[in-house]
């Protein structure tokens, strides 16, 4: 495998550019068509990309663009089509065939050893050796010179397990680029960035693009898309829309292209009416799990009233989490109170919490929110399930559980092949989230605790999970929502609290601030020192 | 497709891995069987698959106890916990039934009855006190369990030693049980057979009936497949932790009193137990039977009779020296074994299929179809 | 893994997908043998292994041996059963294998077989039994009977241990053990015969009153336990020089406390110098000798219905019953006496020839007061005819 790392088959083909002549096209997918037992994932989808271009693929959850990419990566073999570069049919049936070709990919889940540091990770598969022996200073320097020439900040000695998100990012692109990969394919790359990553990942793409590398986005942020590629490909149920010029499109047209009817990009809501107090948190804090003797939650108060959506913007790790694990009692707080209702529910018990009328959409719907290999029937229940409406004489009713189940996806859409019969982990994610959706938000309860309700959704089920959430609030629900994404923030809350350190640094009016200031907050250069007592008036 | 033919078909689906698995078991016996005496290889894997046949009630009664560990370890399997301890809780269960029907005299047929709950009585404690520490101080039930395994061994060894009316030095077993004490025969003459099959198989279902139709059952299966869906549900896992270990231990003490108060085919003698500081086979026959089996009640009924009727019908393959029909036996259950490996195959393949149908536009990710893969290989701990 | 370092679920997918295939392949091609099945193999000779294996040093490896020995210079088809399970009806079920199996003679190694074969011998006439050790008889001991098809095979225990008894004293050792495990009439006999070879030796070698002292002990089990390494570490540390482990299991109790106390031996029923080296030398029976003896009744002879059928023969030191080790396995040349400091195989056939004779004829046993079976030491002196040899009974 030391071989291709200076594979000169890319120069010769890059080189050849010139006879084909066809608008520069490095990559040409054609006719694709991709079909799993049941369903055609890529049904004759054409795609080409040329030299130093940024192209977007966009599409809903589902439309076919990881698929593609598969294909392109040489995880599938396509029914049909053909793959060409730069105009010469290739045959891509491994991953090694795409690396030998100069396409490399950083996969939305990255594939990283966790116990390797860096360094270590970048030259899997290609070590440069010589007699048998690692030369590791060599790949090193080459190693630290990319990193340098495009600003890509690494601790080449740090274990994966220990570094961030963006820097295991940033290691993902690194192994492209030590691979001198001409292709390369991002996908998703933004979803698991802070928006200060994300405008400097914006900016090392266009620095390759001008470089003369092709680049492959993958996304469903138009914004994003808008921001950073020339041209657009957009995908829908496994079908070609269309390719256009980004330039000349609007994001409502792209949204169209891809959904298939006007999505309102932003939220119809009145005016909040607040009522009284539902949930008030005193002085909480809440002692971190991976620092002994820290604490991640550090004296926090803030009152959230009936007939309001509460904020609570911040970075991924913040302790927006620990916050939410002490409010909805999967962990404990260290000292502090919580409030709900009146009643004190600093120490009860998940149930009693649920009873006193808590509902609470799960940051991870697959860890916490779904038993996945049960039934939908049964997830629909899951708190339930004990109520003498679904038990009797410790007996599960079925019958009524299927009843209501039934109900449940028919008032709230949720989709999937058997109904109620159907297993969870069959369902798509966005179908599994509006289970949960339909779930907590047909449950009684005076509070519903939404931590990142539209986290990789598609901007249809976004548009739906929102408007439910509103619907929430005017039927005089209190609604607190944590999520990382501004946009969320900016379009749903009737107040903002901004977290930094485990502490909460700003509250702001989303009517009288804007994105640039509640990110000031966020990064923790801005503090309202009035902030909590604010809070909690 | 109408309902039934649904049942049929999910039926088909979840047995086919275990007898994908039984046949790759069964490849590899005859490969073993090929390498020792490749001559009398066909002749004698063809008694191993069909003697049992001719022997129905000894397979039905060696059955038995394997059914009670296999259950026992299957039902906590569905609650995530591994319950290692089977053969402890057999053994501890074994010994307070013979306990009972030597010290404790009473008329028929309340002593057999009594010996029985002595027996889970028996097994419950073993089974309870690593469920106690894995609920209140999160103490890996497999690293207890093994340990309970040998401490109930050694305790039981030591006790049966000691009491001059259980023991008899001088054979180094147990004393013959009294066979006013023993389960009330079915198989007639020359055969073991006994109530004890029955009470088995009559417990295997009133276990799916609690797995699969009550409350229960439900919270038990909802934290065996996710414990943090359970925990965020609100239920109350420590509770139910030392809950199914008791359980899972009653039911291997009771397959302990069904073997030891087994009639003999003998008139006059018993089964006996011999205290020989070795630990009780039958709980980790259990284990093989209930990964074969799915960790399904029923499931598990069937691969303990299929366990024991290959140990019989290997027994009778006289052309191969008895070491080399254990080794065909051990790869046979082995490699049965692996039913849940080969199930999450297919069903994963499955479940591709329907995430396809899930969505009638005919969209799928390849986030998706990987999903079963990749969770299969995940087992978070906390 | 591929050059890009990622690995890929879809790739593994695909070698399993393969594997499966060749799986079913397999499936299928095992479906032959059931045309196949039930083929005749017939074996005349059977050996039915109790608790342990052949290769246990003890009474199954001592029967096979015969049984391997005698079938294979006559080219008798034969084969050893282990039962499904340690218990009566478990033993019934091998014999009933066995039988099935074309046996015409089953050898049962050890007196746990009693109630099996007692059931086996009526339900099987036409079949042979040698049961070693023991005698048929039902669970509850209330019917004894060998039938004429049978034949119990007992043993001489005292002559065994009156040649271990006389070849210690021999050999110089004064301070002596013995060690049995519970007082039944085979360890009682090993124990009276012990003593008789001390006091016979002691005699000649014309000791004083007092000179041999024998610490006397039943350990009540067959076990190996703590409590019988200890009471053998305390004669060791009181000076007893070598102990008579006469119990099952009791000797690995025994060699382990002579291996710390730099104690030695006797071993019992089967040569034991494998087991360790403390072991001087064992009183053993004569299990190969024995089967192969009642085997050429059956083969050779054909008078089994008048020599052993029927009844329970004593195998003694005239038909190589009992005895001490005269060779080493597997080492042709090996010394059995090596372990010894004077006494040699010239000295141990002499004695060995009194008994052969007649000239000698230990008491086999005598009448106790103790329920239990234990003698006290006015017992064993009167009975016995101790004079130089001076008894200790430890309790």
């Amino acid at each position: 495998m030391p071989g291709t790392l200076n594979c000169p088959l890319i120069d010769r083909h890059i080189g050849r550019k010139e006879r084909c002549g066809l608008e520069n096209n490095i990559i040409e997918m054609l006719h694709i068509t991709k079909e799993f037992p049941g369903i055609v994932a890529n049904d004759d989808i054409t795609l080409t990309i040329r030299k130093g271009e940024i192209h977007a693929l966009l599409g809903e959850n589902g439309a076919g663009k990881s698929t593609l990419m598969s294909v392109l990566f040489g995880l599938y073999n396509p029914e049909q089509g053909e793959i060409r570069m730069n105009g010469q049919a290739v045959n891509i049936s491994n991953p090694n065939d795409a690396t030998a070709l100069g396409i490399g990919m950083v996969h939305q889940h990255f594939k990283l050893v966790e116990c390797f540091t860096v360094l270590e990770n970048i030259i899997l598969g290609v070590e440069p050796a010589k007699a048998g022996f690692l030369r590791i200073e060599e790949a090193r320097a080459k190693v630290m010179s990319l990193s340098e020439k495009y600003g890509l900040q690494i601790d080449p000695d740090a274990r994966i397990e220990d570094i961030s998100v963006g820097m295991q990012q940033r290691t993902e692109i690194l192994k492209m680029l030590y691979r001198d990969n001409d292709v390369l394919i991002f996908d998703e790359p933004t979803a698991v960035l802070t928006p200060q990553e994300i405008t400097e990942l914006m900016e090392i793409i266009r620095s390759f693009a001008a470089e003369g590398k092709s680049i492959l986005f993958i996304s469903h942020k138009l914004n994003e898309i808008m921001a950073v590629a020339d041209r657009c490909t957009v995908l829908r149920k496994g079908k070609c829309v269309g390719t256009v010029d980004v330039k000349a499109v609007t994001p409502e047209e792209l949204s169209r292209m891809m959904v298939g009817r006007d999505v309102q990009l932003k939220v119809e809501k009145s005016k909040a009416h607040p009522g009284g107090v539902i949930l008030d948190v005193q002085k909480l804090s809440v002692p971190s799990k991976t620092h002994k003797g820290k604490r991640s939650v550090k004296d926090v108060s803030f009152k959230v009233h009936s007939g309001e959506i509460v904020c609570i913007a911040g970075i991924d790790g913040n302790g927006q989490t620990e916050l939410i694990s002490a409010l909805t009692g999967l962990e404990r707080a260290s000292a502090g109170s919580i409030g709900l209702c009146g009643n004190d529910i600093t120490r009860a018990s998940i149930r009693r919490r649920s009873k006193l009328g808590m509902s609470h959409i799960p940051e991870d719907r697959h860890k916490h929110g779904l038993v996945l290999d049960f039934s939908l029937a049964d997830n629909m229940v899951l708190q339930r399930y004990w109520q003498p409406e679904f038990e009797r004489g410790g007996f599960i009713r079925r019958a009524k559980i299927r009843e209501y189940s039934d109900e449940l996806i028919k008032k709230y859409d949720v989709r999937s092949g058997e109904g109620s019969d159907s297993i969870v982990r069959s369902m798509s994610g966005g179908n599994q989230q509006k289970a949960i959706v339909a779930r907590e938000m047909d449950r009684e309860h005076s509070l519903l605790v939404a931590v990142q309700p539209t986290r990789g959704l598609d901007v249809g089920a976004i548009e739906y999970i929102h408007n439910c959430i509103v619907r929430e609030r005017d039927g005089g629900a209190a609604v607190l929502l944590i999520s990382f994404e501004l946009d969320e923030v900016m379009n749903l809350a009737d107040r903002i609290l901004v977290m930094h350190g485990g502490e909460i640094v700003g509250e702001l009016d989303p009517e009288r601030t804007n994105v640039r200031e509640v990110g000031l907050y966020m990064a923790g250069s801005k503090r309202d020192d009035s902030a909590e007592t604010e809070a909690m008036a | 497709m109408n309902s039934n033919d649904r049942g049929v078909k999910k039926l088909l689906l979840g047995i086919l891995p275990s007898l994908a698995a039984i046949a790759i078991g069964l490849i590899f016996g005859f490969i073993v069987m090929l390498a020792a005496a490749p001559a009398n290889a066909l002749s004698g894997f063809g008694t191993v698959l069909t003697r049992g046949f001719t022997r129905m009630a000894d397979v039905l009664f060696y059955a038995t106890p394997i059914i009670m560990t296999g259950l026992s370890v299957g039902f906590a399997y569905r609650m995530g916990l591994f319950n290692i301890g089977a053969s402890g809780q057999y053994t501890m269960g074994m010994f307070c039934a013979m306990y009972a029907a030597f010290m404790l005299p009473m008329p028929r047929p309340i002593n057999w009855i009594v010996c029985c709950l002595a027996a889970i009585a028996g097994g419950a404690l073993w089974g309870a006190i690593p469920g106690i520490f894995k609920a209140l101080l999160n103490i890996n039930e497999v690293i207890t369990s093994i340990m309970f395994n040998y401490i109930g061994m050694y305790i039981v060894d030591e006790l049966v030693r000691n009491n001059a009316v259980m023991y008899v030095a001088v054979k180094a077993r147990t004393n013959y049980i009294p066979e006013n004490v023993q389960l009330p025969s079915i198989g007639g003459g020359g055969s073991s057979l006994n109530i004890g099959t029955i009470i088995a198989i009559v417990l295997a279902v009133l276990l799916f009936i609690v797995l699969f139709k009550t409350t229960f059952g439900y919270e038990l299966r909802a934290t065996g497949f996710n414990k943090f869906a359970a925990k965020y549900a609100g239920m109350n896992s420590r509770r139910n932790i030392i809950l199914t270990m008791i359980i899972a231990g009653a039911l291997a003490g009771l397959g302990g009193a069904l073997y030891i108060l087994s009639p003999s085919s003998i008139q006059g003698a018993s089964m006996t137990y011999e205290p020989i500081n070795v630990i009780a086979e039958e709980g980790f026959n259990g284990i093989a039977v209930a990964l074969l089996g799915c960790s399904h009640p029923i499931g598990i009924v069937f691969s303990a009779i299929f366990v024991s009727f290959i140990q019989r019908g290997g027994t009778a393959a006289v052309a191969y020296k008895p070491e080399i029909i254990d080794v065909m036996i051990a790869f046979i259950i082995y490699f049965s074994a692996f039913a849940m490996f080969v199930r999450e195959l297919v069903l994963g393949k499955r479940r591709r299929k329907r995430a396809g149908n899930a969505k009638p536009e005919g969209n799928i990710t390849a986030d998706e179809i990987d999903a079963p893969m990749i969770e299969l290989d995940i087992d978070k701990e906390e | 893994m591929y050059a890009d370092g990622g690995i890929y679920p879809e790739e593994i997918r695909r070698i399993i997908k393969m594997k499966k295939l060749l799986a079913v392949l397999l499936a299928a091609l095992m479906l032959v043998p059931f045309a196949f099945a039930c083929t005749g193999t017939t074996f005349d000779i059977a050996l039915i292994t109790d608790k342990g294996n052949i290769d246990d040093k003890s009474f199954n490896q001592g029967a096979w041996e015969g049984v391997k020995a005698y079938a294979d210079a006559h080219k008798i088809s034969n084969k050893y059963y282990k039962p499904e399970d340690a218990n009566d009806d478990a033993y019934l079920a091998a014999i009933e294998l066995a039988v099935d199996s074309g046996a015409k003679i089953v050898v049962c190694p050890g007196y746990l077989f009693e109630p099996a074969v007692f059931t086996a011998q009526t339900k099987y006439p036409n079949v042979k039994f040698i049961i070693l050790d023991g005698t048929p008889h039902n669970p509850d001991y209330t019917e004894f009977n060998t039938a004429k098809n049978t034949a119990s095979v007992m043993y001489a225990e005292e002559q065994s241990g009156y040649l271990a008894g006389y070849a210690a004293v021999m050999d110089g050792y004064r301070k002596l053990g013995f060690m049995g495990g519970m007082a039944v009439p085979a360890v009682q006999a090993f124990g009276y015969g012990y003593l008789q070879g001390i006091e016979a030796a002691a005699a000649e070698l014309k000791l004083a009153e007092g000179d041999i002292q024998v610490k006397y002990h039943y350990t009540g089990d067959f076990a190996e336990t703590d409590g019988n390494k200890a009471t053998a570490a305390a004669m060791y540390q009181s000076g007893v020089e070598i102990i008579f482990a006469c119990g099952g299991s009791v000797g690995k109790s025994v060699m382990a406390a002579a291996a710390e106390a730099n104690g030695k031996v006797i071993g019992v029923d089967v040569d034991q110098r494998y087991d360790s080296d403390t072991v001087v030398t064992s009183a053993t029976k004569g299990l190969a000798a024995s089967v192969q003896a009642v085997l050429k009744s059956i083969y050779e002879t054909k008078d089994f219905e008048s020599t052993y059928g029927g009844k329970t023969t004593y195998f003694n030191a005239a038909n190589e019953g009992v005895g001490l080790p005269t060779s080493v396995i597997g080492d042709a040349k090996g010394d059995a006496f090596d372990r010894f400091n004077t006494f040699d195989k010239a000295a141990y056939d002499a004695v060995f020839a009194q008994l052969v004779s007649g000239e000698i004829a230990p008491i086999r046993t005598f009448s106790i007061e103790n329920a239990e079976g234990h003698a006290t030491e006015a017992e064993l002196t009167s009975n016995l005819k101790l004079t130089i040899t001076k008894i200790e009974c430890i309790r």
